[in-house]
């Protein structure tokens, strides 16, 4: 089974399955996506990143051709997405982010037949298989499906057709945690069984956390880092400080809150090389006591905003 | 090698085929609804024949039904499309634009067999009441198409003639109703609540003209009126599309012997109907097509 | 082979599964000849891109430490031997977290001999107390 794989790592080099330049999004006053450069290697997991509002969900629409960039292009597999939407969408399963699985009177069953219709790629022996998996119920209707059910199908409509890109907007939104689980085992051997890039946009970060080769972090509308995850991970340290009476940040070092009055220890994240941190914290006069680092998940919330600060 | 194998987009005509399945299956209440009239009907059709009522005559060129239907179908057609916007069939990897004229498309198939269905009974009915399935009739012809004052006509002037509507009318149903639908499914391509105009319009001409009588404001109730004829009962008006002028061709007079008595001002012309015929789909596919320049990919 | 990844970890995914491997051979939960699991279960068990595991057993592949059968999977070299120093590599790590910990929480190197050497003598005495479970209170 590591044959597909094995033939798609020798072959493809270092090609992007999505590639970006400049791509703006304007929805009247606001700002959705602000001159974002998303450069996505073909086979890789990449893990989209960013507060409620940040543009992530505008983002994938862009490359789907669902919406209209106000300027910038945006490629995938070489295509321009908006002279070449309908081809484009024939590369991708797409989960949306909303919970909308098409007629509501339709069964299940009828749906799949009907979406398997649009897709001459769609492999009917690894939906059966993905049916019992998701246990999604051929003849329930669409509209008496539950969120979770909804979320379910989605998934299943996007991967049973083995797209070279898939575009996961929240997949496991809706989601129990057994389930969620599943989903992304699921995705596990899927990857295996046909390669594929991934480009997902999750609040469930630690479950993504092994399956990640590259992340993003969208800041009101900024892609404002864009690197493999151990390099996120490397550029993140928690620091245990000791600090003296008369302490003085170093300017040019980001802390993440000021100094809270005649405190002596404090435990902060901060960005950057750890070497060159550590020397800052020391030679302002500070006692670094330790240095950890940190799982995806936190570091990655090194990068977001805080509560009331923006 | 720089990019992986493409899939290949879906082909239209499979397309359009899946687009038939999925309107028909979404119009499956409102036809069970239609059979349910259908059956009513039927049964008292059934019953007024067998109390020595008249027999049923296959006239297709006659009902405005067909039209009617083709007039709303667009409503089921896109029922819980969200046609401006985002809906489940963008998502689909078909442009916009081709994609909702496909639905169009798959929705006139359905119609098309709505019709037949529709003409099939009609002719059923009409063998069991011993109805002329040639539509063939007694009628009273005026002497001229001039319509005569009240009480001026002569009854010894009318001509009774065995009218015998010519075979091609047969097409009618189908005719009108494409015409209709194409018309209304322009407006529903074309505007993002088009229960208000396709109801909206007709009822607010009526409305005009009855305000206008009530207020006994003349002129508005006779513009509202001119128009209506107009658009109605015209050369090439819609009656020359739904019933090849059928109906307005028909009136009914007043005799000098005080009895009132329908009668025919001419017969269906199959050239006018033609080219009616022509226009309103010419106009209908125009229509069509500008409002389909709505729908783009973004 | 269990296989574990600490998330805390900085260094890529593909280096851990490499140490694991290794480590599985020195505890010996992985001998000469024994398969490896598929990179298709191994990723579907830690959740892990494919790719990543692959990556991680072609090193291995590359060392020596694995050799793939074509359609009957990837198995652990022959000679291969728990070269002695993954054994120190694998000694030095637990060193290392050892003092680590020992430092966050305030205790010198001789305090932490100290302390190791008592909990290690409490675990023999426990050892040696523990009853025989073999027919002693039989009804």
């Amino acid at each position: 089974m590591s044959n597909v794989l094995d033939r798609a790592l020798d072959g493809a080099v270092s090609t992007y399955a999505v590639s970006t330049q400049g791509l703006t999004k304007r929805y009247g006053d606001e700002v959705a996506l602000n001159a974002v450069d998303l450069r996505i290697p073909e086979g890789s997991v990449f893990v989209l990143l960013g507060a409620n509002g940040a543009g992530k969900s505008t983002a994938l629409k862009l490359l789907l051709n669902l919406e209209r960039a106000d300027s910038g292009v945006a490629e995938v597999f070489g295509l321009d997405t908006r002279r070449h939407g309908p081809r484009v969408r024939a590369q991708v399963g797409y989960v949306p982010e909303r919970h909308d699985a098409g007629y509501r009177w339709m069964t299940c069953d009828r749906l799949l037949k009907h979406v398997a219709a649009y897709y001459p790629a769609w492999d009917q022996t690894y939906a059966d298989r993905l049916i019992g998996a998701l246990e999604i119920r051929r003849n329930r209707k669409i509209g008496g499906l539950s969120k979770g059910d909804t979320r379910r199908l989605q998934l299943l409509m996007a991967l049973a057709h083995r797209p070279p890109l898939l575009v996961l907007d929240e997949p496991t939104d809706g989601l129990d945690p057994v389930v969620r689980k599943r989903v992304l085992t699921l995705l596990a051997e899927h990857l295996a069984d046909s390669p594929t890039t991934v480009l997902i946009t999750t609040h469930h970060i630690h479950e993504v956390e092994n399956l990640a080769d590259h992340v993003g972090i969208l800041r009101a509308g900024r892609l404002v880092i864009q690197v493999p995850r151990e390099e996120l991970q490397r550029t993140v340290r928690r620091y245990r400080l000791d600090l003296p009476d008369q302490w003085e940040a170093p300017r040019d070092l980001v802390i993440p809150a000021p100094r809270s009055g005649r405190v002596r220890e404090v435990q902060w994240t901060i960005v950057g090389d750890e070497r060159a941190v550590t020397e800052r914290l020391t030679t302002s006069g500070a006692r670094v006591r330790e240095v950890v680092s940190l799982p995806l998940e936190e570091a990655a919330l090194a990068f977001l905003p805080d509560e009331g600060t923006r | 090698m720089s990019h992986p194998a493409l899939h290949p987009p879906p082909r239209f005509a499979n397309v359009v085929r899946e687009q038939v399945r999925a309107v028909a299956l979404a119009l499956r209440v409102p036809a069970m609804a239609a059979l349910a009239v259908l059956v009513l009907g039927s049964g008292l059709a059934i019953g007024e024949f067998i109390t020595g009522g008249g027999a049923v005559d296959f006239a297709p060129e006659l009902s405005m039904v067909p039209a009617f239907v083709g007039l709303l179908f667009p409503i089921g057609v896109w029922k819980g499309e969200n046609r401006f916007g985002t809906s489940f069939l963008w998502l689909l990897p078909v442009d916009r634009r081709q994609h909702a004229l496909a639905k169009v498309a798959a929705g006139w198939v359905c119609l098309m067999v709505t019709v037949l269905f529709f003409l099939v009974w009609l002719f059923v009915l009409s063998l069991v009441t011993g109805g002329n399935i040639l539509g063939e009739h007694a009628v009273q012809l005026l002497p001229s198409t001039v319509i005569p004052e009240a009480r001026t006509l002569d009854p010894a002037a009318l001509r009774a003639v065995r009218y015998a509507p010519d075979p091609v009318f047969w097409l009618v149903p189908f005719t009108a109703a494409t015409g209709t639908y194409l018309l209304t499914s322009a407006v529903t391509l074309g505007v993002r609540y088009p229960v208000r105009w396709i109801i909206g319009v007709p009822l607010s001409v009526l409305l005009v003209s009855a305000l206008g009588a009530a207020a006994r404001i003349d002129w508005l109730k006779l513009l509202a009126s001119r128009l209506l004829r107009f658009v109605f009962d015209g050369r090439y008006g819609l009656d020359a599309l739904f019933t090849a002028r059928a109906e307005s061709l028909k009136t009914a007079v007043v005799l000098t012997t005080g009895k009132t008595v329908s009668v025919w001002r001419a017969f269906p012309d199959v050239g006018d109907w033609a080219l009616a015929t022509t226009l309103w789909i010419g106009a209908g596919l125009a229509a069509l097509m500008a409002a389909a320049l709505r729908q783009r990919e973004k | 082979m269990v296989v574990n990844i600490d998330p805390r970890d900085a260094r890529p995914l593909y280096l851990q599964i490499m140490d694991e491997v290794r480590r599985a051979l020195v505890v010996g939960s992985l001998k000469p000849e024994d398969p490896v699991p598929s990179v298709r279960e191994l990723a579907s068990e830690l959740v892990v891109n494919p790719r990543t595991v692959l990556q991680a057993y072609r090193e291995l592949e590359r060392e020596g430490v694995l050799y793939v059968r074509r359609g009957l999977g990837t198995f652990v070299a022959l000679n291969t031997q728990p070269a002695g120093d993954e054994r120190r590599e694998l000694g030095l790590a637990v060193a290392r977290r050892a003092l680590l910990e020992a430092r966050r929480n305030g205790l010198g190197l001789e305090e932490l001999f100290t302390m190791i050497r008592e909990v290690a003598a409490d675990e023999n005495d426990l050892a040696a107390e523990a009853p025989l479970t073999t027919g002693s209170n039989s009804t």
